[in-house]
């Protein structure tokens, strides 16, 4: 047995469906055509991180962050407003986020390390995973049960960080994810920020995110005079690494099933290690941040390198041996010159070097130029490496 | 008639061994490649290590697993009478996969790891025996179970639910995890005939053998198998004993080598159909020879295509056995001759 249609009916809804949706359509189109009124007063100055730009104007601030290249390219634009102040029209597709960020929640070990550096940390009331964790003042704050753990990014639990009331929720962005995973959340009024400092392709353009992290909570004359002291830094120390007589070869990473990914020319770490003086087999190879090798073809360089760095999990030469017999063969593992930032491990397993490493770039490549070139830095002591033994 | 094909596929072997050992990323002449071969020599030193460190283990690897998977998957089409059968159905793949995930997602706590560490592992033969030990489990289970079944095809249905319940553990766990320690273990999953150097060739070699000669030597309860349980029975067969050996026999060689080399798809199930139309026999007594001999040779080629000469990359072996293999098990199912063999 069949309903009867009520035709009429149907096409009456049918009609209010599509007046509705062109009404809205044309509103929308309507809102992006409007300009904003306010004046810019002025734009942060950045100097390395293509990833995101900060605009000045009257009663608010803007950051624009870039995701993508090429046709996938997108602009994610968030609106930063005193608590309280009117929001400006012509942002119809920004977030509002009110300023100075309080209650905020990071996704990455390395928005902690931007939260430490412009010294809000104590602000930090959820992260993505309590792993990681090396800041002194985070760990205390979950010691005391101050910090919730919400969830990986991604598979974040969306009901407790909405009830939560955080501030800003920092993730790690995805160049090519649209949002779609933060829909919940940004629909309950949470502002979703995307964090893309690990794209960056320089050291100090890595740690310039701190940035973003200032304009948030209004720290900008701390974090800039900070930030300039470690840029001052890093060229002093480039500048003697680079013009070292020897550049000794080098290798890094780990191989894992016959796979050896090793970063290439457009990573910062092949940035790292142009600047600490060393001749690195793939500083010119255009890619993505990492070419994934094949044993063979790593293994003659191997062989022969002078150092091996950046060894991963393993802290000695007899896991090394563990791992694989066949590596205790490179003439780093002969000689000992095998180092790996692991130094700074707290008992909980979490690495400082992943954390205030980000945002310390000059410590890092001090390091480098200490292990690689032992009589340019005699007085200094290593921070985040140390030798395997 | 069987000699002449013998003959061609011996020569086939011999020449896959040798260009998979010639052919890499790295250029190496021929004449250096014979020289590193015979007289562990050559003019440059690192072509001695590739040669001898890593083309010679990875293409015997390839040899072990050829024949181990071949074997096991023309095992377990015998014993359900299935086309479609091979190394993973009992699950023991899955349960594999489930030791490395154990391993893998618990990494992050050091506190475990320590542990294990002062057992005196670490490294690769921790990965190796976790795995061990989830295939063992899972292969324990699928025995006691199978035990007090009749059924051939209910032992079949049983293994692959075990199997999927292993693997939706695993996703679980995955669902949880970090995204680098997914990595590693998604890593894992593409299967790798490259880590496998030195002590860990030779186990994985000496469990082969034993997993192949039990294999050999039931071969003749193969054979009754495949007309059926009740002339099996009638030719004097304890089915249920039949089975529990090959079934013991097919974990030791799918669980060697899954622990060892990480899952790898498809040989298992498309080398028996190649090998009963190449002899067009259905005695195991041949069978599980032309089986060696064909999944030797398909693996080969495998790992020559997976090392894409002349490129600095590789692509995971579990990949290009697909590419290999599925178009073989279409042909078998759709093709003009469809083969049955059974």
């Amino acid at each position: 047995m069949m309903r009867k249609i009520n035709y009429p009916l149907l096409t009456g809804m049918y009609t209010c469906l599509l007046a509705f949706l062109l009404l809205s359509s044309s509103c929308r189109q309507a809102t992006n055509h409007k300009q904003h009124h306010s004046a810019k007063t002025g734009s942060a100055e950045i100097k390395y991180a293509k990833g995101f730009a900060i605009d000045y104007y009257d009663g608010y601030k803007l950051v624009s962050v870039y995701s993508g290249f090429g046709p996938t390219a997108d602009t994610a634009q968030y609106v930063l407003l005193a608590k309280g102040a009117k929001a400006p029209e012509g942002f119809p597709k920004s977030q509002l986020i009110s300023i100075p960020v309080k209650r905020l929640v990071a996704m990455s070990s390395t928005h902690v390390a931007q939260a430490d550096f412009a010294g809000v940390s104590d602000d930090i009331i959820g992260l993505g995973s309590f792993k990681y964790i090396s800041s002194a003042v985070v760990r205390k704050n979950i010691a005391a049960g101050k910090v919730r753990d919400v969830g990986v990014d991604g598979t974040m639990n969306d009901e407790m960080l909405i009830s939560m009331k955080p501030g800003l929720v920092i993730v790690m962005g995805n160049p090519d994810a649209k949002y779609s995973k933060y829909e919940t959340l940004t629909r309950a009024g949470v502002p979703v920020m995307l964090n893309s400092e690990w794209l960056e392709t320089s050291p100090l353009g890595r740690a310039e995110w701190v940035k973003v992290m200032a304009a948030l909570t209004n720290t900008e004359d701390v974090v800039d005079q900070k930030f300039d002291a470690i840029e001052k830094e890093y060229h002093r120390l480039a500048e003697i690494g680079r013009h070292a007589k020897d550049k000794p070869t080098l290798i890094s990473g780990m191989p894992f099933k016959g796979v050896w990914n090793v970063p290439d020319g457009d990573s910062y770490m092949a940035e790292f290690y142009k600047d600490a003086g060393t001749n690195y087999k793939w500083r010119n190879v255009k890619g993505k941040g990492s070419l994934a090798l094949n044993f063979e073809t790593v293994a003659p360089e191997a062989l022969k390198a002078d150092y091996w760095l950046n060894v991963g999990y393993v802290d000695s030469k007899k896991d090394i041996r563990a791992t694989d017999v066949r590596y205790a063969d490179f003439k780093p593992f002969k000689t000992g010159k095998i180092f790996n930032y692991n130094k700074r491990v707290n008992d909980l397993g979490s690495n400082d070097y992943w954390e205030s490493g980000s945002v310390s770039p000059h410590l890092i490549l001090a390091d480098l130029i200490r292990i690689l070139h032992p009589e340019l830095l005699p007085q200094h002591q290593l921070f985040y490496y140390k030798q395997l033994n | 008639m069987n000699k002449v094909k013998i003959t061609v596929l011996l020569s086939l072997l011999v020449i896959a061994f040798l260009l998979d050992v010639a052919l890499g990323s790295v250029h190496i002449p021929v004449k250096e490649v014979i020289s590193v071969l015979f007289t562990a020599d050559s003019v440059n030193e690192s072509w001695i290590y590739i040669i001898e460190k890593i083309r010679l283990p990875k293409a015997i690897t390839a040899i072990v697993v050829g024949c181990g998977l071949s074997v096991s998957g023309l095992q377990m089409q015998t014993l359900f009478r299935n086309p479609l059968a091979g190394p993973s159905v009992l699950g023991i793949t899955a349960g594999a996969s489930l030791g490395v995930a154990l391993v893998m997602f618990s990494v992050g706590s050091l506190t475990s790891l320590y542990t294990i560490r002062e057992l005196g592992l670490s490294g690769s033969w921790l990965v190796i025996i976790a795995s061990s030990l989830g295939a063992a489990i899972i292969m324990l289970l699928v025995v006691s179970i199978s035990s007090s079944l009749k059924d051939n095809v209910i032992v079949l249905i049983v293994g692959v639910m075990i199997g999927n319940i292993t693997l939706s553990l695993i996703s679980i766990w995955q669902y949880f995890s970090a995204p680098e320690l997914i990595k590693d273990y998604l890593m894992w999953t593409f299967g790798s005939l490259g880590g496998v150097t030195g002590n860990q060739l030779l186990i994985l070699t000496i469990v082969i053998s034993v997993g192949l000669v039990i294999s050999f030597l039931s071969s003749k309860m193969l054979d009754a198998l495949l007309l059926g349980d009740n002339y099996a029975r009638s030719m004097g067969l304890t089915v249920k004993r039949a089975r529990l050996i090959i079934v013991i026999s097919t974990s030791i060689l799918a669980g060697g080598i899954t622990a060892f080399c990480g899952p790898i798809g498809f040989i298992g199930i498309a080398v028996p159909h190649l090998s009963r139309a190449l002899f067009n026999t259905s005695s195991h007594r041949i069978l599980i020879p032309a089986c060696c001999l064909l999944g030797t040779v398909l693996m080969l080629s495998c790992d020559i295509i997976a090392q894409l000469p002349g490129s600095q990359t590789v692509l995971p072996i579990n990949v290009i056995t697909a590419l290999v293999g599925s178009p073989v098990v279409i042909w078998i199912i759709a093709g003009p001759r469809k083969l049955r063999g059974f």
